[in-house]
């Protein structure tokens, strides 16, 4: 017995010496903070606190990326809906989600499972306008963190997926069910939540990341009484909607976090909720320390599309009129890309990056001047660009510091939007409080495109046409790409200055997941899932 | 091959108004009553992704998709998911809500309008002696290149089918692709010029951002890489299936409309 405990500690040590496989795992927020500089790691769910989705690694090239090919795969062991799990990379050790509520840890070399954590969930989940997935994980110190389809959020321990606390965020009976990965920010867990369409009252949470106690919660609809409430006439007793359900950015200097909002309830039919609807469809910039709202920007007051504004904001410093500039560049999804100083919230400026009617243009501050005609109605309904799916919804678009460039992966589609009967009602949903819906265009009368625009204007460079609108993030790293996919199951790298394609590969199934790439033994991969399968590329 | 047995029969009668017949099973009767459940279910469940016609939206269409894969297969699909994004509703919806919704499905593709005067019979030999079967499979028999006619009827009426025998490229049947891509789901003629000079013409099969596969008249499948075409054109007012106008009297068309519009599979 002793000779056996000797041999494992020798062993134990020869591996410590060793530069391979160590799992324990650290992350402080100092690591966070500075994740631009081990670019080896992806440390937050868009790389990094400005949610670029830009890599500083460039082994991967223009003049290699042809030769690209598979690394390993992993599959969960059975088959999974809605896999829009994007990973963490940490020192040799990926963290990725299986929908609904799966956490598992994979070795970064292989995609051997280290370990995987699923929750207890109810046996009917209620979903509702919404799938019950998860987009990933934070991290941060020694634990992960995710929010789950029951809208729990639980921290495990990074090295082993022990519990290590579990808490309650909101009644999933009602609605409430999470989607998007928890931001972590200092000692803090920030998560969002998602059932507008449950008519439910959107918040954004923040919870102390050793204990689980609740720090501060913003409703991001007022109710009467509150400021903003005015902006929803008589429906503010039971202003809805305004979830966040994606991932917010934040900017350590300014001390600002910065998360998106979703629609207002009902979606299509907005007759018991004049006015504005604050703050559906906007950007929120909230003082991390309390929580507090600092400022607000409404990209589509009185919203009754469906159009949400949930994308990940992109936070970058660029020089407009040779002055420095701290900007955020935001493909929204009704149509236009806005710059926004980040500092102010004050609307630098805003084009339309696919084809939109809605609106006649931006005011000044940003306020669309609407178009005539172009809300639902009754019946056949008003054809109207974008389509609900939006110039883009939620999938990430990327900004490289390298080009200055903004790429989106852009919708080229209308719809007819029909208004019809959606009272919101208290107590448990029974169905899609939509108010109305919409018929899409059929046939050959939509596409997609990859569209790399200027950051600070919006002037389209380059595009790169798909053959129909693509839910796929985008990521640009470096080595001069972009790398995105199609609906129909291609993933490419794109040339980040022209837009000429140079790689692409058939993966059976449209990538949902935010492309990501890490470096471990000196070699750079590129990681994406489609369908069912999560597979990191390399080279030979 | 899509069993018959699966298949809705679609009734004509006012009450009940749909049948959905069930492997193994009697055929479930839905009236306009429970239809109109169905309308409320798939509006409140279904039409945020696929639509309020079902020809989707944040989700694919499934327009038709009842006649193409069977009601037992859809309604495994809404009770337990697929992967690719369908969540399982096997918790929010019993089996009656979703026979329910599967027949106000089939209503929002239900082309049955117009009259029949034509003898079915007769109608059967003008099918045989002028070609059809060539392209077209009924029952088990015939060619592969265009559309099954087993059950056409159930979703086709007479002012449909008449119009497609005469001007076949006016309003084109679905197929069965680009259920991911949702949309783009038409028979589409399509014309191709390699960069080596090679012309192909055919209906597309397949396509994603960076391939085509087309079938040509002989049910031959060829697959190309966009980029090595010199051209590529889509034309959505063609089909590969010839009129039949001026080859067959209103006589013959009328009873070849008859014979097609009976076609309803197994009962």
């Amino acid at each position: 017995m002793k000779f056996a405990r000797r041999a494992c500690w020798a062993a134990f040590v020869v591996l410590v010496n060793c530069p391979i496989p160590s799992f324990g795992q650290n992350v402080p927020y100092e690591r966070i903070l500075h994740a631009q500089s081990e670019p080896q790691n992806w440390l937050t769910y868009s790389g990094s606190y400005f949610s670029q989705q830009y890599s500083s690694l460039k082994q991967i090239n223009r003049q290699n990326v042809s030769s690209l090919r598979i690394a390993w795969m992993y599959q969960p062991s059975k088959p999974v809906a809605n896999l829009e799990s994007s990973p963490i990379v940490v020192d040799g050790v990926m963290y990725i989600t299986e929908p609904p509520s799966t956490v598992t840890a994979l070795d970064v070399r292989s995609g051997l499972k280290l370990w995987s954590y699923s929750p207890t969930l109810p046996e009917h989940i209620v979903s509702i306008g919404l799938y019950a997935t998860s987009r990933g994980v934070a991290i941060l110190d020694n634990m992960v963190y995710i929010g789950t389809a029951d809208a729990h959020l639980i921290a495990l321990d990074a090295k082993t997926g022990a519990v290590r606390w579990n808490v309650h965020v909101a009644d999933n009976i009602m609605g409430y069910a999470m989607t998007g990965p928890p931001l972590a920010v200092k000692d803090e867990i920030l998560v969002g939540i998602g059932g507008s369409e449950a008519a439910v009252r959107g918040f954004i949470d923040a919870y102390d990341a050793k204990t689980g106690k609740r720090l501060w919660r913003l409703w991001t609809t007022p109710r009467v009484g509150e400021p903003g409430a005015e902006t929803w006439g008589n429906g503010a007793a039971e202003s809805a909607g305004a979830t966040t359900w994606n991932n917010g950015s934040y900017d350590p200097d300014l001390k600002l976090i910065y998360w998106g909002t979703g629609n207002p309830a009902p979606d299509f039919n907005d007759d018991d909720r004049p006015g504005d609807n604050l703050y559906t469809c906007s950007l929120l910039a909230i003082d991390a320390d309390t929580g507090k709202l600092k400022w607000y920007f409404q990209f589509s007051p009185h919203e009754n599309h469906d159009w949400d504004s949930t994308e990940p904001a992109v936070l970058f410093n660029s020089t407009i009129d040779k002055k420095p500039r701290k900007l955020i560049g935001f493909a929204n999804r009704n149509g236009f890309y806005y710059v926004i100083d980040r500092v102010s919230g004050k609307f630098i400026t805003g084009v339309p990056f696919v084809k939109q009617t809605w609106a006649k243009g931006l005011d000044a501050n940003g306020r669309p001047i609407l178009a005539l005609n172009q809300q639902p109605t009754l019946g056949a309904g008003t054809l109207v660009y974008p389509s609900i799916t939006g110039g883009v919804d939620w999938t990430s678009p990327s900004y490289s510091p390298q080009t200055g460039l903004f790429y989106v992966s852009a919708h080229e589609t209308g719809a007819y939007y029909v208004k019809g009967t959606g009272k919101i009602e208290l107590g448990p949903p029974k169905g899609i409080v939509g108010g109305g819906g919409i018929r899409a265009l059929l046939g050959e009368q939509s596409y997609g495109a990859i569209r790399a625009l200027e950051a600070t204007t919006g002037k389209r460079k380059w595009e790169f046409r798909l053959l129909s609108p693509a839910w796929v993030p985008v990521l640009s790293t470096a080595g001069g790409l972009v790398f995105s996919g199609s609906d129909e199951g291609n993933f490419f790298a794109l040339d980040a200055e022209t837009g000429k394609l140079l790689w692409d590969i058939q993966m059976g199934h449209a990538a949902r997941s935010n492309p990501i790439s890490y470096e471990v033994d000196g070699k750079q991969y590129i990681f994406v899932t489609a369908g069912n399968v999560y597979m990191s590329f390399a080279l030979p | 091959m899509i069993s018959a047995a699966g298949m809705i029969g679609l009734a004509k009668m006012s009450s009940p108004v749909l049948a959905l017949p069930q492997q193994d099973t009697k055929a479930v009767q839905l009236n306009a009553e429970e239809l109109g459940k169905g309308k409320q279910t798939f509006e409140m469940t279904c039409s945020t992704c696929h639509g309020l016609d079902g020809g989707g939206a944040m989700g694919p269409n499934i327009q038709g998709i009842p006649f193409r894969l069977g009601v037992d297969a859809v309604a495994n699909v809404i009770k337990n998911g697929m992967s690719g994004g369908m969540p399982a509703f096997g918790g929010q919806l019993n089996a009656q809500q979703i026979q329910q919704v599967i027949g106000y499905l089939l209503t929002l593709t239900r082309r049955d309008e117009g009259k029949i005067t034509g003898d079915a019979a007769a109608g059967k030999q003008v099918y045989e002696s002028s070609g059809c079967a060539n392209c077209h499979t009924i029952a088990g028999e015939g060619g592969d290149i265009g559309p099954e006619l087993t059950t056409v009827g159930q979703s086709r009426g007479p002012n449909y089918l008449r119009n497609t025998i005469l001007y076949p490229g006016t309003d084109l049947p679905q197929s069965h692709i680009f259920l991911e891509s949702g949309g783009q789901l038409q028979f589409l003629f399509v014309h191709v010029v390699t960069k080596d000079g090679r012309t192909m013409e055919g209906t597309r099969v397949a396509e994603d951002s960076f391939h085509i596969v087309l079938e040509d008249a002989q049910g031959k499948f060829h697959s190309f890489r966009k980029d090595q075409l010199r051209e590529l054109k889509k034309e959505p007012g063609k089909s590969t299936m010839p009129s039949m106008k001026g080859k067959l009297s209103d006589a013959q068309v009328n009873d070849l409309v008859a014979y097609l519009a009976s076609l309803k599979g197994a009962q």
